[in-house]
């Protein structure tokens, strides 16, 4: 649609118009009807665009059968930088508003002139000042007939929405693309993470195979020369060299991820585009914002971290073992009764079941 | 009160356990006395417990020669007893002291720094006494104040101490610093030394001498000085008096200014006094000419069975001094070996290595690990440039490089950084062509220094760009520590593995969005951690109920109706710091209770086994059941005493690696 903001205006038809040219209007209405028809959907025509169509013979045959088309609900009046302008109903639903109440239709408008931002029923109450019977009445019933629909604002989950059905609700009040509904879609952020996971690993992490550097079986004259020291056992202490360097012990054959060297760390507005080009998500487009709350959360998360202030990389851990602290891995550290226990009594580390777990041995019985 | 004095029951309750462990019941009786009542005159404590005169101060003898209990040293006034909590706890590392002095300095080292942990404080010419006993055995002639609480003690460390059968000797409480630190037994504990199969033992006196004066150096062992005995009241009491006297002449403050300047200049009083007792006589180390007599000046001394009037040796100031572990440096030491084990963690083996070596060099220069009286920080902080950073505490790549050569420094990296560094390229494996190796293998040991030095840098480089900054680009190619925020983010790391056990991931990841945003009402929290309400509702409310968040209700109407109010969640790492630090003692305190208990089940079969008949003879004397259930009571024990160090870890890290901090 237009950039402008619509505004409609709910003329009263002029009741005389038929009398003075009869059906032929009607029927030329309806040509011009059908040639803007002809056009892409959702144009916007002005005044110029209608009169260059030539189906009128005169500006004001025109500008009536115009009146005639908006009567009809064929046409929709708006208006951009204070030029009039129309955009075209289909008959189906020309149809339906034909057949609306004075209220409901005046709700409608309204409603229509919201767009994409949805209105809240009270703002809609307040502006039109109808009650709140014939409020809900109406927007029951425009809902029924598939005009409108409801969805609930995500920054304001009581307050219900109201837009046109064939509108997709703007992403201030629906939500970004990990929203549905008003709530968050888990499922696709389990997906999305998983791939950025990826992503980022890629882009951060390298592997390195246990054989990368194997000088240690190549260097046969070295490994003879030193044992033939040993053997003589001449060389003075502080000079030798270690027998052996140390180096982590490593599986043959297994290889190990370190962080790339001179890495590009990602960011945002690089997850965003990568996500995007991949195509995963239909129909939804990722801004860098929405990417940037991903991240953000997948860092409080722990399954990523901060590298900077603008980039991440991957969490590297270097050791497979998941060990807490001193106190968590003992019993007392995850205690349910930990509150409660006192040096002597009914649950105190005399009686205790989980120390009795933890060690093998038996605690008194209660 | 200091921040790190801060007494609780629970911590009551601990230390009082860890004296009567290490101490014996007498010790632990006064202990508790001074544990329930606070600071108290020796006449008080004699009418709060059921203990007379002389059992209480042989009691009081033990607690100050360990440090123990801080006294007040007026002469006009009685002089008032009070628990040194700091040291009480302590106790708890005994056993960890010997093993990083030994890590660093070698088993001697470590053999001179357990007996000074079991003697307490002791003159120089007392430790060469215990380890080169005189000819006569000097017990002989000792006044009765022996106690004998100390003999049957268990040394709870993988590596026993020495000396562990001596008896700690004492006069009268009120002349102790003068030289009742003579103390004895030790002379089994020389035996013990040479018996073992790593060689701590000690040859000679010179090289005793150059252990000890090393280790001053280092700042591992210092000084004893009168001010040590002070509780942290007295102590402030008395650089305030300095103060005054400097700034006032002797007169009463006036005004708010010269308030200030009192503060000001005591704070200064208060660093100057305690910097004092890391000086280091000049004369200790092993280089002094007249060795050789000084160990028969030793044999004479004795003799003469007196403390002064022997026929001074060169070294007769320094073995006058009476010298002490410094408890500050521990903190240093063992925060040394956590960041090593978080480095291992996050980012390998070799780069942790590295790591340790940067750490120790830095060790040197670091006496403690925060300043407990620094000047405030004036308040525009942020916008003041930068100070200079102190030399001694740079990192120089070049420096560390050097000390690398026992490693594999190639491992851990990228191989692709090592190809820059070393001109080899990456090709595909021959047995495996999914991997890629090095064209021409690069063998550690002969990398040129400059090569070394570059593949060093890249290990320091992992270092600066982990998120918990383990190192911090400070100009000019050198790297410094910022250990005031590592230790913060220590911290932090603990609460969030604390959360993590307990509650699972869902729980870490409320508490880190909280900490990044501050107060947040339901739906922001939602928003941050992308859930539903629904999943963290619970959350929350577990979380508060442990003590970790806290959540605060703001009413919006007049009427205060909790439908309209606004509920915000939100996160205090300080809270919860201290939350966990209480929790972490009350799970000590199990721990130690449990030991007790279980120790309790085989008593019978443990005072069998502890005969000295049996012991060495266990096979002849105990049956299978017998022995069966000793092996069975020793796994037990070692268990629960590795976890009571494993909370050590966390209370050091929770408590003595960064002062008060201040958040939200």
């Amino acid at each position: 649609m237009a950039s402008a903001a619509a505004s409609a205006s709910a003329a009263p038809a002029p009741p005389n118009l038929k009398h003075e040219d009869g059906a032929p209007l009607g029927t030329r209405a309806d040509e011009l009807y059908d040639r803007c028809a002809e056009r892409p959907k959702d144009t916007t025509f002005f005044q110029r665009d209608l009169s260059n169509m030539q189906v009128a013979e005169s500006m004001g045959e025109l500008l009536n059968m115009v009146q005639v088309l908006v009567d009809r609900h064929l046409l929709k009046p708006m208006t951009l930088d204070g030029e009039s302008c129309w955009k075209l109903r289909s008959r189906s639903d020309a149809e339906k508003l034909r057949r609306l109440t004075a209220d409901e239709r005046n709700l409608y408008n309204h409603i229509d002139q919201m767009q994409k931002e949805g209105i809240w029923s009270k703002a809609l109450r307040a502006r039109t000042n109808v009650t709140q019977q014939v409020l809900t009445k109406c927007l029951k019933s425009l809902e029924s007939k598939d005009l409108i629909k409801s969805v609930t604002s995500v920054k304001n989950p009581s307050r219900k929405m109201y837009l046109l059905k064939h509108l997709e609700a703007s992403e201030d009040i629906a939500g970004g693309p990990w929203q549905s509904n008003g709530d968050f879609d888990t499922g696709l952020i389990q997906v999305a993470a998983e791939l950025m996971v990826r992503y980022v690993g890629e882009q951060t992490l390298t592997s390195v195979p246990s054989s990368w550097n194997n000088y240690a079986t190549t260097d046969r004259t070295a490994a003879i020369a030193q044992k033939k020291a040993e053997v003589q056992r001449l060389r003075d202490i502080e000079d030798a060299p270690p027998a052996r360097l140390y180096r982590p012990p490593m599986h043959p054959g297994s290889s190990h991820k370190v962080y790339r060297n001179n890495a590009h760390y990602p960011t945002a507005a690089s997850a965003a585009e990568f996500l995007n080009n991949l195509g995963v998500l239909k129909e939804k487009k990722v801004r860098e914002s929405d990417m940037e709350q991903l991240l953000e959360m997948m860092v409080l998360d722990g399954r990523l971290e901060k590298a900077n202030q603008t980039s991440y990389r991957s969490v590297l851990k270097a050791t497979d073992t998941k060990v807490y602290n001193g106190f968590v891995d003992a019993p007392c550290g995850s205690c349910p009764v930990f509150d409660l226990c006192i040096d002597e009594g009914q649950i105190s580390a005399r009686t205790c079941a989980y120390f009795a777990n933890w060690l093998g041995t038996e605690s008194v019985e209660i | 009160m200091s921040y790190t004095q801060r007494e609780t029951p629970i911590l009551a309750q601990l230390c009082t356990f860890l004296v009567e462990d290490v101490y014996g019941e007498l010790a632990a009786r006064v202990f508790s006395v001074l544990a329930r009542f606070g600071r108290q005159r020796l006449v008080d404590i004699l009418r709060l417990s059921y203990l007379n005169r002389r059992q209480i101060g042989a009691g009081l003898v033990i607690l100050v020669q360990q440090h123990l209990v801080a006294r007040s040293s007026t002469d006009t006034s009685p002089t008032f007893y009070a628990i040194d909590w700091q040291h009480s706890y302590a106790l708890v590392r005994c056993g960890r002291i010997a093993k990083l002095v030994e890590e660093r300095f070698g088993s001697q080292a470590a053999n001179v720094v357990s007996n000074l942990l079991t003697l307490g404080h002791t003159r120089i010419s007392d430790l060469k006494d215990a380890y080169f006993p005189p000819d006569t055995d000097s017990d002989a002639d000792l006044d009765d104040g022996i106690v004998n609480g100390v003999g049957t003690k268990r040394m709870r460390n993988g590596e026993p101490v020495n000396g562990v059968n001596g008896k700690v000797n004492g006069t009268a409480p009120g002349t102790l610093v003068n030289g009742d630190g003579h103390s004895n037994g030790v002379d089994s504990a020389h035996s013990n030394g040479t018996a073992k199969e790593h060689d701590g033992s000690i040859d000679s006196v010179k090289d005793l001498y150059k252990i000890v004066h090393k280790l001053m150096k280092e700042g591992w062992v210092i000084k004893l000085d009168e001010a040590q005995y002070l509780s942290a009241g007295d102590y402030h009491e008395l650089a305030r008096q300095l103060a005054i006297a400097e700034k006032c002449g002797g007169g009463e403050p006036t005004g708010t200014k010269q308030n200030a300047e009192i503060e000001e200049a005591t704070l200064r009083h208060k660093r100057r006094i305690r910097d004092a007792w890391l000086e280091v006589p000049q004369t200790l180390g092993g280089e002094h000419k007249t060795n050789g007599s000084a160990y028969e000046h030793a044999n004479k001394r004795v003799k003469i069975n007196g403390d002064n009037d022997w026929s001074r040796g060169a070294f007769q100031d320094e073995e006058e001094l009476v010298i002490r572990i410094n408890p500050e440096k521990i903190a240093v030491a063992m925060r040394t070996e956590q960041l090593v084990n978080l480095v291992e963690q996050r980012l390998g083996p070799i780069t942790a290595r590295i790591y340790r070596i940067m750490l120790r060099s830095l060790e040197t220069h670091i006496p403690r690990c925060f300043d407990e009286w620094a000047d405030p920080s004036p308040a525009g902080k942020e916008n003041s440039p930068i100070v200079e950073d102190d030399p001694q505490l740079c990192i120089y790549p070049e420096h560390i490089a050097n000390l690398t050569t026992h490693l594999d420094i190639c491992e851990g990296l990228d191989p692709q950084g090592i190809c820059q560094i070393t001109g080899r390229s990456l090709v595909k494996d021959k047995e495996n062509p999914a991997d890629k190796v090095l064209s021409q293998p690069v063998d550690p040991s002969k990398l040129s220094y400059h090569e070394r030095k570059m593949v060093v840098e890249k290990h320091i480089e992992l270092l600066t760009h982990d998120p918990f900054h383990f190192a911090t680009w400070s100009g000019r190619g050198t790297f410094r520590i910022d250990f005031e925020e590592i230790a913060k983010a220590l911290i932090q790391h603990e609460l969030e593995n604390t959360v993590e056990a307990r509650k699972g991931p869902t729980g870490v990841k409320l508490i880190r969005a909280l900490r990044k945003k501050g107060k947040l009402d339901e739906r922001q929290t939602c928003n941050a951690m992308m859930m539903s309400a629904n999943d963290i509702r619970d959350m929350v409310n577990d979380l508060t109920v442990q003590g970790f968040v806290q959540t605060q209700e703001i009413p919006k109407v007049d009427r205060r109706e909790a439908k309209h109010s606004l509920h915000l969640v939100w996160y205090d790492c300080q809270r919860a710091r201290e939350k966990l630090l209480h929790d972490t003692y009350k799970g000590m305190v199990r721990i130690m209770q449990r030991l007790a208990f279980e120790r309790e089940r085989v008593q019978s079969l443990l005072a069998k086994a502890e005969r000295s008949d049996v012991v060495g003879n266990e096979d002849k004397y105990l049956t299978a059941d017998e022995l069966d259930m000793l092996k069975k009571w020793k796994e037990v024990q070692e268990k629960l005493l590795l976890q009571l160090f494993r909370e050590d870890d966390l209370v050091a890290t929770l408590r003595d690696f960064v002062g008060p901090m201040v958040s939200v």
